[in-house]
């Protein structure tokens, strides 16, 4: 038990434990892999349907990085990579408010452990790293010591807190909101927890498109033109 | 009985700070859109970052309230 979560194994894979988070992200990444597939299976020029959802969505995205990392190249570059955050968040977010959940031991969503939010802001530190140094090259390293040589460990130290607060951001909204509806049905089972479940669905949202923003706008920062 | 004070002062007192910024920044960018509604996109999409920024530290607060709630 840690912090008051079941962490039973279902099976081992190798020497890795498969548990029950691992078990719903896969289940989450064959959701959306098997939707996305199938929308672009036999794509035509006249979309219909469902590939027409999904362009309306690729079109917004890309026009939206566009507008938050002013650079064209830069926002097509990386736009895949942050709307895959927000599908994979939201749907892991959501998936707590299956009936039954967060009060069925082994049923949680993946988002509320920190293994899982540390995970996607590794993602992000790397990729911010990334951005700056192909968009860069060697000079990029010349940002960690603007404006000056003594800004260098206060520099170091910021790179390190923007994966840190991204992973306790997500983690302490979607723990603390579960936390908050496992004491409810505890306390009064019947119908009242159904109001901050409700809430849950806004925060749920809110929280992916804050992770997906942030990260936008730190990849935007390493690789934009201010250093 | 320390513990559990300190657990719920933990929560509380990060909470206050967090709405005083959050009622400030959502006060302000509200007057912003209201002075001048066209860019009112921009404003909510700076408002939503500033106000994950400012969460952060509430549930800064909580997660030291669930870890100290952990060891009662």
């Amino acid at each position: 038990m840690t912090f008051g979560m079941w962490d039973g194994v279902f099976f081992n894979l190798g020497p890795i434990p498969v548990d029950h988070l691992i078990f719903t992200e896969w289940v989450l990444i064959a959701l959306i892999g098997i939707i996305a597939i199938s929308a672009t299976r036999n794509m035509q020029m006249v979309p219909r349907g469902l590939q027409n959802a999904f362009e309306a969505i690729i079109i917004f995205t890309y026009d939206f990085f566009t507008q938050l990392m002013d650079e064209e190249h830069v926002a097509k570059k990386w736009a895949p990579l942050l709307t895959s955050f927000f599908l994979f968040i939201l749907c892991s977010n959501y998936s707590g408010l299956i009936p039954g959940a967060a009060h069925i031991e082994g049923f949680q969503p993946p988002t509320s452990n920190w293994n899982v939010t540390m995970t996607l802001a590794i993602i992000t530190f790397f990729s911010i790293h990334i951005a700056g140094f192909s968009e860069h090259g060697a000079h990029y390293l010349s940002h960690f010591v603007s404006p000056s040589w003594a800004m260098l460990p206060l520099n170091l130290v910021e790179e390190v807190a923007h994966p840190l607060s991204l992973t306790v951001r997500l983690f302490g909204n979607i723990f603390g909101e579960e936390m908050v509806i496992a004491f409810l049905m505890f306390m009064a089972p019947f119908l009242v927890p159904s109001a901050i479940m409700g809430l849950s669905l806004l925060l749920g949202a809110i929280q992916a498109i804050v992770f997906t923003i942030l990260s936008s706008s730190y990849i935007a920062a390493a690789a934009g033109a201010g250093h | 009985m320390g513990v559990a004070l300190g657990a719920g002062l933990a929560v509380s007192i990060a909470g206050i700070g967090g709405g005083i910024g959050m009622g400030v920044a959502g006060g302000k960018a509200f007057e912003a859109i209201a002075r001048q509604p066209e860019v009112g996109g921009d404003v909510r999409t700076l408002l939503f970052i500033t106000l994950a920024f400012i969460e952060t530290l509430t549930i800064y607060g909580l997660l030291i309230a669930f870890m100290l709630v952990g060891k009662i």
